[in-house]
């Protein structure tokens, strides 16, 4: 047994089994893509332009509705504000109708008893109510 | 493990859903990704399909990755299965084919033409698992253990395989090496 096998360097045992530089030089050559080092950029740019693409086909339907969203925002609000102030009408409007109902309803009563009264007091058995008011 | 600080704030904005950051990503770890996918598939159009494939997946489950562990790893693992999910699609390829594919990259016209040859009928023959070993451990520098979980196999059987593999060259090329 060998110090190295001992003692390994920092650690590691040294690979006795491996293979001598020049093979592995040729293995590398064989396996680097064509092109040499301007392949890389064009990979890149293919990944990148195969990652827009599914990112657009992934984004749900309603995203195509997205730039339309501040606007659709604003002109609901304005929407919702119009129709605030029109309720507001509607509703002092029905106010003022129903005091004008409730106005017009009471008048002719309190006259028909006013009138009542009068008749009554006028009538002819005026005489009789009044006696039995007195007693 | 130590992440380096780029590592960690580009996948961290990659997370938050940042494609430049994604690409500041791809621009660091594709090399390694595209041996990694190599090594499976062994041809180089197979290769850059599975690379593709890997770093879209990658994208798609950002979510899901934890910044404080390495990038690398798991992407490597992720490259790797979309490699392994081409070669299971794949019809076993004739060694034939493969030597063509192994043969085509060299690109030093001084080298030796027959060695080139010699070296591609070689890793040719070599089983497809134990080829990716070879080339995962004495070229990128993987462990035993990365090379397992990049292939779905024991940390001891990518030793065993590597053991193997080289055996296989060395008796290969054997009248070559003098």
């Amino acid at each position: 047994m060998t110090d190295d096998l001992k003692f390994p360097v920092n650690g590691v045992k040294p690979d006795r089994d491996s293979l001598d530089d020049s093979l592995t030089a040729l293995i590398r050559d064989a396996y680097a893509p064509p092109g040499g080092d301007s392949y890389w950029p064009g990979l890149e740019g293919r990944i990148m332009a195969r990652i827009a693409s599914h990112s657009e086909t992934d984004a749900p339907w309603w995203n195509v509705l997205a730039p339309w969203a501040r606007p659709a925002l604003v002109a609901a609000a304005a929407i919702f504000a119009l129709a605030g102030v029109v309720n507001q009408q509607f509703v002092e409007t029905d106010s003022q109708l129903a005091y004008d109902s409730i106005l017009q309803s009471v008048t002719p009563d309190v006259v028909a008893t006013s009138e009542e009264i009068i008749s009554v007091e006028r009538g002819t058995d005026g005489a009789t109510i009044s006696y039995f008011l007195s007693h | 493990m130590r992440i380096p600080d780029e590592e960690r704030a580009l996948a961290e904005a990659a997370r938050a859903g940042d494609q430049t950051a994604f690409a500041g990503l791809v621009r660091l770890h594709q090399r390694r990704a595209y041996l990694v996918a190599r090594a499976i598939v062994t041809v180089h159009e197979d290769a850059e399909d599975a690379v593709q494939d890997g770093f879209v997946r990658a994208w798609q489950a950002i979510e899901r990755f934890d910044p404080s562990q390495g990038f690398s790893a798991w992407l490597n693992r992720i490259v790797a299965n979309a490699a392994l999910d081409i070669t299971r699609r794949r019809k076993v390829r004739s060694t034939e084919e493969l030597t063509d594919a192994l043969r085509a990259p060299f690109r030093d016209p001084a080298q030796d033409a027959e060695l080139k040859s010699r070296l591609a009928e070689a890793l040719a023959q070599i089983p497809e698992r134990a080829r990716s070993v070879i080339v995962m451990h004495d070229i990128e520098g993987f462990t035993h253990v990365e090379i397992g979980e990049m292939l779905g196999i024991p940390g001891g059987t990518a030793r065993s395989d590597l053991h193997h593999a080289r055996q296989k060259l060395r008796e290969l090329l054997k009248d070559l090496r003098g």
